[in-house]
Formats: C-alpha cells, sequence, structure tokens
C-alpha cells in the first residue's frame, strides 16, 4: 500500500460531530506536526471543511503509510473524540481509490453543491499547509498536483461549474447582465428589507452597482438597512418616483397584497423614457403584479422563475457528471501509472548499473589490449558502449512502462531479477 | 514569400471562415478544450490570408487598388471579420461568429459572382469614385453590423422574455450593448449611405462634364435601387431617434436593421443578376452585368 485515505463527509457524519471534527488552521497544524513525530517518513494532507475531513497519508517501501485504524484513532485523537465513535462514520480507502476520491472532491464532483469551485481552493490551501508542516513529499506533491490538474480539465471540458445555482446569482449573473451590459450607472431600487435582499445586492455591488436606494414601509428600518448597505434611504411614498428612476428593482417585502400593481407602475412609467427595467420580485407572494411583465421595456422574474433556471442549472450540471468522471478515471489511471512505474525504479537502477559497470570492465579489458588507442578512440568506443547498452535496455524497460499502466508489474519485475540476477 | 502570397485564393479564407463558423455553431452543444484554440487560430488564419490576398491585389492590379465589384464585396467582408475577431478576442465567451461569419461569407459569395474588372476610371474622377466607394462601403458594413446586433437582440430578448436564463446554451452580449451597437449602426449607414448616393451624383456629373466615361442616366436600375436603400435608411434612422425614448426603441430597432439588411441584400442580388451603365466600360455600357453593389 503506498496510499491510504480515512475520512468524513457531509453525507456520513452528522453536523454535530461535524463540528467537533473540523479542523483550524493552527489545529491542523498542530496534528500534521504530531504526525511527522509519530511516524517519521510518512507523508500526510489533512483537509478540513465545513463539509468534510479527510486525511490522505502516503508512504512506500520501508515506510508505508499507517494501517487505516491507526489514522482514525490519530484523527480521533487530535480531536478529543472517542475513536469508537467516530470509526463507524468514516470511510477508508487505500492506493487507487484513494486517487479517484482525491481527483473527485478536488473537481467538486463529491461537494453538497455540485461542481462549487471553493473546494479546489481548499485542497490547495490543505496541500500548502501539508508542505509548510514538512508533511507533504514526492508521493502526496505529485497526488495533489494531479487532483489540481484534473480540476482544471474538469472545469475547462465540462460546463459543471459554469452555471450558478442560488437564486441571487442567476438573478443578477444572468438575468440582469442579460439586459444590462454594466451596473455602475444604473440606478437600483431595494423595495422591502427580506433577506434574499442582501444577498442579492452583495452580487450587484459586485457587479458595479453604486447607486442603490432603500425603501421600505416603514421609514426607520429603511434608514437602518440604507445606514447597512451603504445605500440611500427613500421614502415609501415616493415608490412611483423612484421606479421611474430605477433601472433594476429588487422586491422583496412580506406584503400580503402586490405593492406594486399595474396601474401605479403605469403612472411610473411615464417617468422612464423608455428606459428599460429589470425588476427582480423575490417576494412570496408577489409584490409585483405578474401583468407589468408584459409591458415594453420591462423584464420582470419572480422567485419562481428564478428558482426554475435554478433547477435547470441543477439539471446541466449533473448531465455533465459522466464527463468529469471520464475525466477524473482517465487522469486516476494516469497517475496510478506513474505510481506503479516510480516503484520500478530501483530495479531499473540496479539494472542500469549492472549493465554500465559489465561494460566499464570491457572497455577497461579493451583499452589495455589496444593501448595505442588515442583519447577520442577511446570516448568514441565509450559512447558506442553507452548507446548499445541504451538500445539494448529500452525494450525490457518499455515493456515496463507498459505494464505499469495496467498495476503494479511484479510479475515482469521478478522475471528482470531473475533474468539479470539482480539482488536486493 | 511573394510565390506563397500570389497562392492565396478566396477558397483559402473562406474555409477558414467556414471552419470557424462550425466551431461558433457547434460550442452549444458540447464542451471541448480543444475548439477555442481552433476557432481563434482558423478566424485568425482567415483573416491574415483575406487580408494577403487584398494586399496582393492591391499591389499588382494595374487601377486604381481595390476598384473592382469583386475587390469591393471582399473589402466589406474584411472589415466585418475584423470586427468579428476583435470581439473575439474582447468577449470570447459570446457566439457572435455565429451571425457575423455567415455575412462574411455570404459577401465573400458574392465577391465570387462579381466582376473582378475595375471600375472605369480617369484622372478626373478617381478622387470622387474613391469617395463614392468608400462611403458605400461604410453603409454597407454599418448595415450588416446592425441587422447582427439586431437579430441577436431580439433572440435574446425572447430568451429573457421566456424566463430562460441567457447563460443556457447561445451566449450572446447584453441588450443594453446590442441595442447600441444598433442603434449606432442606422445612424452611421443612413449618413454614410447617403453620402455615398450623393457622392455617386457627382461623381456622375464629373463625368459627364469630362466626357471621358459615360454617363448613368437616372433610371438606370442601380441609380434606383440605391436611391431606394438610402431613402429607407434615412427613414429607418429617423424612426429610431423618433422613438429612442419610447420603451420599444430597442426592439422596433432591431427590426428595422433586419430589414434594411434585407433591402441592401435584395439590392445587391439585384445589382449581380441585373444589367446597368454603372461601372462598365463605355464600349459595353449597354449590355454588360451590372458589377456596383
Amino acid at each position: 500500500m503506498t496510499l491510504a485515505f480515512v475520512g468524513g463527509t457531509h453525507r456520513t457524519v452528522p453536523l454535530a460531530l461535524r463540528e467537533r471534527l473540523a479542523f483550524s488552521a493552527e489545529q491542523a497544524a498542530e496534528a500534521l506536526a504530531r504526525f511527522r513525530d509519530r511516524f517519521p517518513g510518512r507523508e500526510l494532507v489533512l483537509l478540513s471543511t465545513c463539509n468534510r475531513v479527510e486525511l490522505y497519508a502516503a508512504g512506500e517501501r520501508e515506510t508505508v503509510p499507517p494501517p487505516a485504524e491507526q489514522l482514525v484513532s490519530f484523527l480521533a485523537e487530535c480531536r478529543g473524540i472517542e475513536a469508537a465513535l467516530l470509526a463507524p462514520l468514516l470511510a477508508r480507502e487505500s492506493d487507487e481509490a484513494v486517487v479517484r476520491h482525491l481527483f473527485s472532491v478536488a473537481s467538486g464532483l463529491d461537494s453538497m453543491v455540485l461542481g462549487e469551485p471553493q473546494i479546489l481552493a481548499q485542497v490547495k490551501q490543505a496541500w500548502a499547509l501539508a508542505q509548510r508542516s514538512d508533511t507533504s513529499g514526492p508521493l502526496t506533491g505529485g497526488l495533489f498536483q494531479a487532483a489540481l490538474r484534473t480540476a482544471k480539465r474538469v472545469a475547462s471540458e465540462t460546463a459543471l461549474g459554469r452555471e450558478r445555482l442560488s437564486i441571487p446569482s442567476v438573478a443578477v449573473a444572468d438575468f440582469a447582465r442579460g439586459v444590462f451590459e454594466r451596473f455602475d450607472d444604473k440606478r437600483v431600487l431595494l423595495v422591502g428589507a427580506g433577506k434574499m435582499a442582501h444577498e442579492t445586492l452583495r452580487y450587484l455591488r459586485e457587479a458595479g452597482a453604486r447607486d442603490v436606494v432603500v425603501v421600505n414601509r416603514t421609514a426607520e428600518r429603511a434608514d437602518r438597512l440604507a445606514a447597512r448597505l451603504d445605500a440611500r434611504p427613500g421614502r415609501f411614498a415616493d415608490l412611483i418616483a423612484e421606479l421611474a428612476a430605477a433601472d433594476l428593482v429588487v422586491s422583496t417585502t412580506g406584503a400580503s397584497e402586490p405593492v406594486v400593481t399595474a396601474e401605479l407602475f403605469a403612472r411610473a412609467e411615464a417617468g422612464r423614457a423608455g428606459r428599460p427595467l429589470v425588476v427582480l420580485d423575490l417576494a412570496v407572494p408577489r409584490d409585483f403584479d405578474p401583468a407589468i411583465g408584459t409591458r415594453p421595456g420591462v423584464w420582470l422574474y419572480s422567485i419562481d422563475d428564478l428558482g426554475a433556471a435554478c433547477e435547470a442549472n441543477r439539471k446541466s450540471r449533473q448531465r455533465e457528471m459522466p464527463a468529469a468522471l471520464a475525466i477524473v478515471e482517465e487522469e486516476a489511471r494516469r497517475f496510478m501509472g506513474d505510481l506503479h512505474h516510480r516503484s520500478t525504479a530501483p530495479v531499473i537502477e540496479r539494472l542500469r548499473a549492472g549493465w554500465s559497470e559489465t561494460g566499464d570492465a570491457e572497455l577497461e579489458r579493451l583499452f589495455r589490449r589496444l593501448p595505442s588507442l588515442d583519447e577520442a578512440a577511446r570516448a568514441e568506443i565509450r559512447q558506442a558502449f553507452e548507446r548499445y547498452a541504451a538500445k539494448m535496455l529500452h525494450p525490457p524497460l518499455e515493456s515496463l512502462r507498459n505494464e505499469s499502466r495496467a498495476g503494479p508489474p511484479h510479475g515482469l519485475l521478478d522475471a528482470l531479477k531473475r533474468l539479470f540476477d539482480l539482488k536486493e | 514569400m511573394t510565390t506563397f502570397i500570389s497562392g492565396i485564393s478566396v477558397v483559402c479564407f473562406a474555409a477558414s471562415y467556414l471552419v470557424a463558423l462550425v466551431c461558433e455553431a457547434s460550442r452549444p452543444l458540447f464542451r471541448s478544450g480543444l475548439r477555442g484554440a481552433v476557432l481563434v487560430g482558423f478566424a485568425a488564419a482567415g483573416f491574415l490570408a483575406h487580408t494577403l490576398f487584398l494586399g496582393w491585389r492591391a499591389a499588382t492590379e494595374p487601377a486604381v487598388p481595390l476598384s473592382s465589384a469583386f475587390d469591393w464585396y471582399l473589402l466589406a467582408a474584411w472589415l466585418l471579420a475584423g470586427g468579428y475577431l476583435w470581439l473575439l478576442a474582447a468577449n470570447p465567451r459570446t457566439q457572435v461568429g455565429l451571425f457575423v461569419l455567415p455575412v462574411v461569407l455570404g459577401l465573400v459569395g458574392a465577391a465570387e459572382l462579381s466582376s473582378r474588372a475595375p471600375f472605369p476610371q480617369s484622372p478626373a474622377t478617381q478622387v470622387w469614385g474613391a469617395i463614392h466607394g468608400s462611403f458605400n462601403l461604410a453603409a454597407s458594413v454599418a448595415v450588416a453590423g446592425g441587422a447582427v446586433a439586431g437579430l441577436m437582440w431580439l433572440i435574446q430578448a425572447m430568451r429573457l422574455a421566456r424566463k430562460r436564463s441567457p447563460a443556457q446554451g447561445l451566449r450572446l452580449p447584453s441588450l443594453e450593448r446590442l441595442a447600441d451597437v444598433s442603434g449606432r449602426a442606422a445612424s452611421i449607414a443612413a449618413w454614410t449611405g447617403a453620402a455615398g448616393f450623393v457622392s455617386g451624383l457627382v461623381l456622375n456629373a464629373v463625368n459627364r462634364r469630362s466626357g471621358l466615361l459615360e454617363t448613368v442616366p437616372w433610371n438606370d436600375p442601380v441609380v434606383l435601387r440605391m436611391a431606394l436603400v438610402v431613402a429607407w435608411l434615412v427613414v429607418a434612422a429617423a424612426i429610431g431617434r423618433a422613438l429612442a425614448r419610447r420603451p420599444q426603441a430597442a426592439r422596433v430597432g432591431a427590426w428595422l436593421s433586419l430589414v434594411s439588411l434585407g433591402l441592401l441584400a435584395a439590392s445587391m442580388l439585384w445589382g449581380i443578376l441585373g444589367t446597368t451603365r454603372h461601372g462598365v466600360p463605355p464600349t459595353h455600357a449597354a449590355t454588360a452585368r451590372e458589377a456596383a453593389p
């Protein structure tokens, strides 16, 4: 075994236990230092996010990674949790399954929100911390590098992370951006103080919106909200004028009747000078009369419209899963091929050394028998010997490489050892 | 090098644009890491070959550079292809090429059907001829660009009205950007079209006074269809301006731009298939096939 994995995610570990299991950056550094002292020569990367805590251990030959049960105990000990409580909830994997799992995690395929991109940054951070803590070596280095490459491929070759999934992000980044090119010259009107207004405004601010007016039935609440959101308070009595001046409206009141009726909007429309208006009606029940959406130049979206778009995006992501998994599979095979080939290195080294020693001895004998050879001629003969050795060794080494792609080439290694009498 | 450039044919860049168009059309269907590079590569290679081809013709033609109907169509296609490349670099995720490249290929096809013989020239009319051709070229490119933007506006608006996320499938610029381009193009087309027509009248008058070249009569099909197109462009721009402060302005502008392109295309087709005295040597004027756009 070269790679070992132990970990729990939102699927297997209840939230209460996940909270106790989670590591802060300092705690993770301490745990890595403890691992280094307890298991010298082994490698470890600790990935801890709000949805998962995972240990990726690696080692080879004399320093194989600790068995899964030792890793579980180690994890339990680090977080002060009974190992017996944790053990049944944690997954254990080894070698190729570890590679597949990490590649899937880094690509967002194992995330609660399929294809979410934050996990990639968290994987990078976990690896960087292991490097700083001196618990990452050539095996985990290669593994995490390959994981980042896989995630990059999944992101660029599939549409997995392309569509947005939250209503505020779809409302702004898809629909509002479909109408407006820029937001820094637009007036945003917030009607009401619902939770989703804050999130939507955050996306609008990121898109460049600067001029924001908050209107609420309670003037004090509008003032407080405006101060908190770095916006300008407006008076509810001026709603018609505010609607006339706005380019984008986000409405989230708790009113049981439409706040903006078709008649009220018709009065505001006269002052709009034909400018297009995007209305994101995120209230339930709706704040805007649906008939307003049929007016020319008005793009009205209710929470159901946006929800349907989110669902379509979610399905679109699901459709990308086979393509993403194929990339993970391809990269995992490639990595395992390299890993298996890496295990043949000592045999190859001994094989080359044996040929080199025999060649050198023969050359010495030849040069003694032909003392008249000058240095240039000797160099030529030496090069010819080296080329001959390289050519003779190429087929067996190539066979070894090819065999490594399918799995550890134990049979071929044994044959080479016996054929060429290679001692351990 | 000279042999290489002289070996470039219309097929070279038309085929490159066609491959780029196929790449654009496949974008909503599947994702590929390679396609972007192929798309940019073929679009850029096509534009380079197109540029070298026009450069070679300008350098080797004995007459005023690029003064045949064939060159005129290829120049219009070259300007649009250049604009497309710029848009591809600025907004690589939008699929503008799906709309621009068919127009480019259509113009290349029109060039192939047109005469390669230069328009008759005399030293007295060279300047007015160049002005006339340049304004008409600018007007035609503006009409094509405006119509492309208008068509994209209508598609984007339809998707937004049906509450379909614009991020799904075909990726297009925002309505605001498209309406802006379409509106500006309508104004440019009207002004340059009118200037092209007036400069054509001046050119005709200069020809008549110098007596070196045959003049085009008022009832010539080219004069009539160009007058119709220019009148329409001016009316369309005026309607667009009149509706500027109405919510329907962008939609009406988009439809007007499509009608403008339809009229211009019909006019060009008429030009290719009909007979005229416009742009042909005096001895063949009565029977020659019309060469001018």
